[in-house]
């Protein structure tokens, strides 16, 4: 089959999920404005008030009130959209929680920001991380295109029968939110026939007016641990999902992204660096200069980071003789960044490697290409039983 | 692993029949204090059912009357009645009813 073509726009980070949005048609939208995802609330109350997007905007006063009302719009049948960041995804905190018990296929972007403590009105992955035990599904993309890419294919995750869970599509504020690319946004009734699978499934059980039916009560004891089951269940069904998916997505408009994790040049590689969102991009210029320089050196991209893609992780990097790293965030209480945190718990199945982890890129900073030279030779060394230091806060040393 | 539990959901997430199943704890034991309405005051507006939590106030025809196997006593139906046709009484009053 000829993938289908699109419109080719220059646009920004946050306009691609807005755009990304859009063209999933969704019923209902509330979003809140902040830094740096403001720009998506904007455009698609615009997009609303130009006929465009034909869905019910509703304002509201929070961000802890957007998640309520995508939720209720949700269990009541409506397919949804909101977007947050930072403080806004601290403040539905608890509304994150009702939403995955209650199973209900909401899509969020989270334009990744520092949280609160330190006011930084800056770049960082703690938001994403301090929601990972809220039962939702977290995918973290690259670039531009794979905003918009990955959330469409959310939809299609969120809304599947065997899933029925929220999906939440992470990417770098102000790295990208601000930054404009070449987008391919594809047709929408492209993206209506890409989503056409979920309407031969079973209907999931909705509210109906007239109906006296609940959702989310009737939780002691085994009713919860049923529930709770069911859930976990549930997010591991989607990793399989995830990639069959990111493979349908790829068969019908031309681009796939490897689905939970993304492999490039691993195959010869002695060593890994383990990244993701954006500095994904510059790891992959790093690898490619370091393998002319003969260092048999790949990266593996984290797409996927709820649920864990433990099973692929331990596929690729088995065998490999040292691992690296790098997280844009904190693991307070550990040493260890968050991904190398959980990654270490494969280390039984990947076996007794150097496994380095390098905290870079806070506020704001630049994860460039002399950090991650460095790391690269610095797990390499590593590899060829040198000592080395297992935790690097990059800027700290600099 | 080997599941023994039948499960009580029928759907992923945990729906049930409001008239039934949500209703489903024991949440009259808690009660230290029961609704007891005065049916000369009341003129049926409903208020004591919207505002219920457990939402156990039942639709009698021209009044509304708390199911006591739920109504945990909290006395937001007394409080929010207009005509103030509800009074709460402390359940020791009723201890003959065991």
């Amino acid at each position: 089959m000829k993938a289908k073509k699109g419109q080719v726009r220059v646009i920004t980070g946050n306009a691609v999920g807005a755009y990304g949005a859009m063209v999933c048609r969704p019923e209902v939208v509330a979003a809140y404005p902040i830094t740096p995802q403001s720009e998506i609330a904007e455009l698609l109350s615009q997009f609303k008030a130009d006929g465009v997007l034909d869905a019910e905007y509703v304002e509201v006063e929070g961000e802890n009130s957007a998640m309520n009302v995508v939720l209720a719009a949700s269990i009541a049948g409506a397919r949804v959209f909101t977007a947050t960041s930072s403080y806004g995804l601290v403040f539905m905190y608890d509304a994150l929680q009702e939403t995955s018990g209650f199973r209900a296929p909401v899509v969020m972007v989270n334009a990744n920001r520092e949280t609160p403590g330190i006011h930084a009105v800056s770049s960082g992955q703690q938001d994403m991380i301090s929601a990972r035990d809220t039962g939702w599904v977290q995918i973290v993309v690259e670039n531009d295109q794979e905003i918009l890419d990955q959330t469409i294919m959310a939809y299609r995750l969120a809304e599947d029968y065997d899933i029925q869970l929220p999906v939440m599509v992470n990417y770098d504020g102000f790295y990208l939110s601000y930054l404009a690319e070449a987008v391919e946004i594809p047709n929408i009734e492209d993206v209506d026939e890409f989503l056409a699978p979920l309407k031969q499934q079973p209907e999931r059980q909705k509210l109906v007016p007239g109906v006296s039916i609940g959702c989310g009560t009737h939780g002691m004891e085994m009713g919860y641990v049923e529930a709770r089951y069911k859930h976990c269940m549930a997010l591991e069904r989607v990793k399989n999902k995830v990639d069959e998916i990111d493979k349908a997505f790829g068969d019908y408009f031309g681009r796939s992204y490897g689905g939970q994790i993304e492999e490039y040049r691993t195959e010869g590689a002695e060593i890994i660096v383990l990244a993701s969102g954006s500095a994904a991009g510059t790891v992959r210029t790093v690898v490619d200069t370091k393998r002319e320089e003969g260092v048999k050196v790949g990266m593996v991209k984290l797409r996927l980071f709820r649920p864990f893609p433990a099973e692929r992780l331990i596929k690729a990097l088995k065998g490999k003789k040292a691992i690296g790293v790098i997280d844009r965030s904190l693991c307070f209480g550990w040493k260890y960044g968050p991904i190398c945190m959980e990654l270490k718990t494969l280390a039984v199945n990947i076996g007794a490697i150097p496994i380095l982890s390098y905290i870079d890129g806070l506020a704001n900073l630049d994860i460039n290409v002399p950090h991650i030279e460095r790391v690269i030779d610095e797990v390499n060394a590593a590899a060829q039983g040198k000592p080395y230091q297992e935790v690097t806060w990059i800027p700290m040393e600099e | 692993m080997v599941i023994k539990h039948k499960n009580i959901f029928k759907t992923e997430s945990a729906w049930s029949n409001a008239d039934e199943k949500l209703l489903c704890l024991d949440t009259g034991s808690w009660r230290t204090e029961r609704p007891v309405l005065d049916k000369e005051k009341c003129n049926y507006c409903g208020l004591c059912a919207l505002y219920c939590p457990p939402q156990c106030m039942k639709d009698m025809g021209d009044y509304f009357e708390a199911d006591l196997a739920f109504c945990k006593g909290c006395g937001i139906c007394a409080t929010e009645c207009p005509r103030k046709a509800i009074t709460m009484v402390p359940e020791g009053e009723f201890a003959d009813e065991g």
